[in-house]
């Protein structure tokens, strides 16, 4: 993406400006990963207007929790996604969003998968999203449950009634086949 | 190194990633990744491969939605949440803040103009009102003032009355005498009444009979008993238009065959100056 004037930062300055409060980190992070974060977060909770209101909850946090990420523990940007992630399932999970989006009750959330990537997949990932689903649409199906979809992978493996060990291969493989695509 | 191959094989670490652990699990892995750089490095491509997953799904947020996460990171810690139930709370309640804080404004704006008209209102009954109390007051010193006239009337009416009453009751008392005084050469049109108890001495005046001409400040009427041939002092009085008691009181005098009056110097005289004599009259047995 064209981004001249974007902030980037190694990931240590990073992490150090983040933990000094310093306002540059978030713009940097912002500038860095806010289309990532708000492609997971979109992907969980299929609305646009919740999706932006949950991302910047995902910034405030990344900010006000700096202190709890480990640099030894993984990286920053993973710590970044599972926290979008996990505001996002939280939201996808209360009471108030399943009360207002029946239709998107965990119990369907498989049968959505296929319309929910008609609307939100960009023109980007088309070509990734051909190699991924060519290549094993099973495995994909079961990383894109437990990733875009909240499920655990325990849920998935009953959603899918699949053994757990298989659930984990799929998951597996998927990502395999992932790290081989980017490499 | 045959060991952390199986360990990598079972698909824990893409789970650890994936945050699929609990935190017994996740601590395990991270005490394997301490000890295995192998291990390190499989987490490591595993976190990378996914970043690029989620990269390679960025969906770029609205313009402006940065400048609304910078603005509530700048804004005071107040807005630090911890959980993420309260980062939620917080992402409601930020803009909410704002809006209130705009309200009050607004609100604070129109509670100043009402005061500010109150207050004129205030001051304009104010004003009427201490007018009105001016009025009031006056009304209240003029009838303050017609009430002491009216109770000086009342009582100079009362005892008016009661020298009437006293005038009634002596007319009709046989103990009392009633002596006409007549004029005289000089004053042939005078005429005057006195009342004389015998046994009890007294002597009263009766200024509603009495038509005797003014007398001036230098000059009073004295009236005389004649006692035995000789006149007695009975005291001095002024001839009014407007007498101020209708029944008069004299000296006592208990034994008199007739009564007189001369008009004297003021303050009366030692004996009486027979040419200056206006009334007499004898008593009547």
């Amino acid at each position: 993406m064209a981004a001249t004037k974007k902030i980037s930062l190694t990931e240590d300055d990073l992490v150090r400006a983040l933990r000094g409060h310093e306002t540059i980190a978030i713009q940097a992070l912002y500038d860095m990963y806010s289309g990532a974060l708000l492609g997971v977060i979109l992907r969980i909770v299929q609305q646009s207007e919740i999706a932006e209101d949950l991302l910047q909850e995902t910034f405030i946090k990344i900010w006000n929790s700096a202190d709890s990420y480990d640099s030894s523990k993984g990286r920053l940007f993973t710590w970044m996604i599972n926290v979008a992630r996990n505001i996002a399932i939280d939201k996808l999970r209360s009471k108030d969003f399943r009360n207002s989006h029946k239709n998107q009750d965990i119990e369907n959330n498989v049968d959505f998968i296929d319309s929910q990537k008609k609307i939100t997949f960009n023109a980007d990932t088309l070509g990734l999203r051909d190699m991924v689903t060519a290549l094993k649409p099973e495995f994909n199906d079961v990383l894109n449950m437990v990733y875009f979809k909240g499920y655990t992978h325990v849920e998935a493996a009953e959603e899918l009634n699949l053994p757990l060990g298989t659930v984990k291969t799929r998951i597996r493989m998927a990502i395999m086949e992932l790290r081989k695509h980017f490499n | 190194m045959e060991e952390s191959k199986a360990y990598i094989e079972t698909g824990i670490l893409e789970l650890y990633v994936l945050g699929q652990l609990n935190a017994q699990e996740q601590h395990e892995v991270e005490a394997m990744a301490l000890r295995v750089p192998d291990i390190k490095a499989e987490i490591n491509a595993i976190e990378i491969a996914m970043e690029e997953y989620a990269v390679s799904h960025a969906i770029q947020p609205t313009l402006g939605l940065e400048k609304e996460i910078f603005e509530r990171i700048a804004a005071p810690e107040t807005t630090q949440p911890s959980a993420p139930a309260a980062a939620e709370n917080t992402g409601k309640i930020v803009p909410l803040y704002d809006d209130r804080s705009a309200s009050t404004i607004k609100t604070l704006k129109f509670a100043l103009v009402a005061c500010v008209a109150l207050l004129v209102v205030s001051s304009v009954a104010l004003y009427s009102a201490h007018d009105k109390l001016n009025l009031a007051n006056q009304q209240i010193a003029s009838l303050s003032t017609d009430r002491e006239k009216f109770a000086a009337t009342v009582s100079y009416i009362k005892d008016e009355n009661k020298d009437l009453q006293e005038i009634a009751a002596i007319a009709a008392d046989p103990t009392w005498s009633s002596v006409k005084l007549a004029g005289t050469k000089i004053s042939p049109q005078a005429t005057m009444m006195v009342y004389w108890h015998k046994k009890g001495q007294h002597v009263m005046v009766d200024n509603t009979k009495m038509a005797l001409p003014e007398n001036d400040n230098t000059h009073q009427y004295q009236l005389w008993a004649m006692v035995n041939g000789k006149p007695v002092d009975l005291g001095v009085f002024d001839a009014q238009t407007q007498p101020k008691k209708l029944l008069l009181p004299m000296k006592e005098v208990g034994n008199a065959q007739a009564f007189a009056v001369t008009l004297e110097k003021r303050g009366g005289s030692v004996t009486p100056t027979m040419e200056k004599m206006v009334v007499v009259g004898a008593v009547s047995i």
